[in-house]
């Protein structure tokens, strides 16, 4: 087992990585910009060194900066978290050319995976069906145009190098489509260093369900079942929830053994999601994996009684999984609320500030990550998530029921948060009913 | 043996409690940190006992450096450290070192080197002035921001 792990990131998932390693027994190396200085979780760690000033390019995305400090705090490994350089292939190569193991899949892995049609080229190897798409990148507009009309409006116009939902733009019809075409690749150079595009064509009133896999050196993959996330706005995930309620017991096990299909053929190891769209007849298609430990893994930790970061850690440590897909259970329901600095009224608009109070919900079956507290200067320079809300309960309905209590009880002030929005979802009948799919909170606020 | 971890907490308890001076002896060993201007520093080792080998292993110290020593009331200008790294006073292990106290600079004078990932690189001084007091060590890690030097500019 490492004795010396270095976080690569900050905020909520440096805590749970500082968590993790003090119950296994790892020395933590916090890394943090000037900015984060007085972030409380960083006491937390043993060590803290600072990498440089506030903006991300100048401090967590810098990955000589990173491995400066992972080397002269002595670490082992490298938890990268998500975001950041979670999906940084060249990252992950520079970790283990320096010796320190990074925990995360192979570089490789993480290049096919990131390159969306190469991944979309592997599913169909491993017979895990693709949206229909144009079945590579597209080449000019008049082929564009061509398939699009053959496979009906509206289609999507997606970057093959994006992926978490940016690169992603809708078209209604022909003229949009061009229009589109253009601003895309422009889009996707800039943000992504690549301008190749692919089309999809939408699959609408679809359910997001991923399905989180985790596999282990040796090459056994296991699946720890399915997230539910069709609550979205603009590609954001603001609830997940595990099971997803519109699967029955037949469609769980085929796309559950879907992911593990994939995460074989991409010899993948660590923890991975694998996204699907479910449409209305309960046919899923891949949407895309993701290589990197999610936001939304507490969900998941809850029903199946593991430790996702853990296991990660474990693994790259050498640990090969010692037990089999049979001892993975989902126990009860678990629903989590990403808590966000925006003001719902203001279309979302980020409230960065100073939190004066801040009073977190407790109880059975109730779990919040979060590094905030009363005190804590909100950056506008990072994410605006500020907590999660997970809560863990035999049923649907009373975890509701206390996912209900608990945002009564969650008291953040001044600055403004995403729990008033919250509330509304938790006593519209149609989440009440599990009745939901990936439009339903733009179509509804 | 002594530890660096050991090390690390005295410096911390000297900063908690105002200490000046700790002096400690375990069996054959005798450490003694006294506090600098600068903060604490450990003083004196005994023969043939290693120095700590985990690179910044005194947080306590480098924080209390930065507090007493940000220098900007005595019109001193602290040189920031722009990048992680280890910190050498010379070129290499045989020659004398870039500057001491009491040195000339410019702002183009090389004044230390910081390694980094095999790399080893040059800073500035970035000021003209007199080197007036020197707050690291020979092969301590430092971090991005910490103050490396003070120089009295003019």
């Amino acid at each position: 087992m490492f004795s010396r792990l270095l976080i690569a990131n900050r905020g909520e998932i440096a805590l749970r990585i500082i968590r993790a390693c003090k119950e296994l027994g790892i020395r933590t190396v916090c890394v943090y910009s000037e900015e984060d200085r007085d972030q409380p979780y960083l006491r937390l760690a043993d060590q803290a060194v600072c990498i440089g000033p506030g903006p991300a390019t100048e401090s967590y995305l810098r990955i000589d900066r990173v491995i400066a400090a992972a080397e002269v705090a002595n670490v082992d490994a490298i938890h990268p978290g998500y975001g950041f350089l979670a999906e940084n292939a060249q990252f992950a190569d520079a970790c283990r050319d320096s010796k320190i193991e990074f925990v995360g899949p192979s570089a490789a892995s993480m290049r096919l995976l990131g390159d969306k049609i190469a991944a979309k080229k592997l599913a169909r190897q491993a017979k895990v069906p693709n949206i229909p798409w144009t079945e590579g990148p597209v080449e000019d507009d008049r082929e564009a145009g061509a398939w699009a009309a053959k496979a009906g409006y509206p289609v999507m116009i997606k970057a093959a190098a994006g992926g978490g939902g940016r690169g992603i733009r809708m078209c209604h019809n022909q003229a949009a489509l061009m229009h589109n075409l253009m601003a895309a690749r422009a889009e996707a150079q800039a943000a992504f260093k690549d301008s190749s595009l692919y089309l999809e064509k939408v699959i609408e009133g679809a359910r997001h369900v991923e399905v989180q896999v985790l596999g282990d050196r040796a090459g056994n993959v296991l699946h720890f079942y399915e997230r539910d996330c069709s609550l979205q706005r603009r590609h954001q995930k603001l609830v997940e929830e595990s099971p997803c309620p519109a699967l029955n017991e037949r469609a769980r096990e085929e796309i559950c053994k879907a992911a593990v299909r994939l995460a074989r053929a991409a010899g993948y190891y660590s923890a991975g999601t694998i996204e699907f769209l479910v449409d209305r007849k309960g046919a899923f298609y891949l949407l895309e994996m993701n290589t990197r430990i999610q936001v939304e893994h507490p969900v998941t930790e809850m029903v199946t009684g593991r430790d996702l970061v853990q296991w990660q850690i474990r693994v790259a440590a050498g640990e090969t999984l010692p037990f089999k897909q049979r001892d993975i259970r989902q126990r009860g329901v678990a629903i989590e609320c990403r808590i966000n600095a925006e003001d719902p009224a203001k279309d979302f608009r980020p409230c960065p500030g100073r939190i004066e109070e801040f009073r977190v919900p407790g109880g059975f079956g109730v779990r919040v990550d979060t590094h905030a507290c009363a005190g804590l200067m909100v950056s506008p320079r990072y994410d605006s998530m500020i907590a999660k809300l997970i809560v863990h309960k035999p049923t649907r309905p009373e975890a509701i029921a206390c996912m209900q209590r608990c945002l009564e009880e969650f008291h953040i002030a001044p600055i403004r948060t995403t729990i008033p929005i919250l509330r509304e979802i938790f006593s519209h009948t149609h989440f009440l009913k599990g009745e939901v799919d990936t439009g339903f909170v733009e179509r509804t606020w | 043996m002594i530890e660096s971890e050991q090390v690390r907490q005295l410096a911390e308890l000297m900063n908690e409690y105002g200490l000046s001076e700790i002096l400690v002896s375990e069996g054959q060993s005798k450490l003694r940190l006294r506090r600098g201007v600068a903060g604490p520093v450990a003083v004196s080792w005994p023969a043939g006992a290693a120095l700590p080998q985990t690179p910044g292993a005194v947080p306590a110290a480098q924080e209390a450096s930065t507090a007493g020593a940000s220098g900007e009331d005595d019109g001193l200008v602290p040189l920031r450290s722009p990048m992680v790294g280890t910190w050498y006073a010379s070129p290499d292990p045989d020659s004398p070192p870039f500057v001491s106290v009491g040195s000339r600079v410019e702002p183009d004078t090389t004044v230390c080197i910081i390694e980094a990932m095999k790399v080893f690189n040059e800073i500035k001084a970035e000021t003209s002035g007199t080197v007036e007091r020197i707050l690291v060590r020979n092969e301590q890690a430092v971090e991005f921001g910490q103050p490396l030097m003070l120089i009295r500019p003019g």
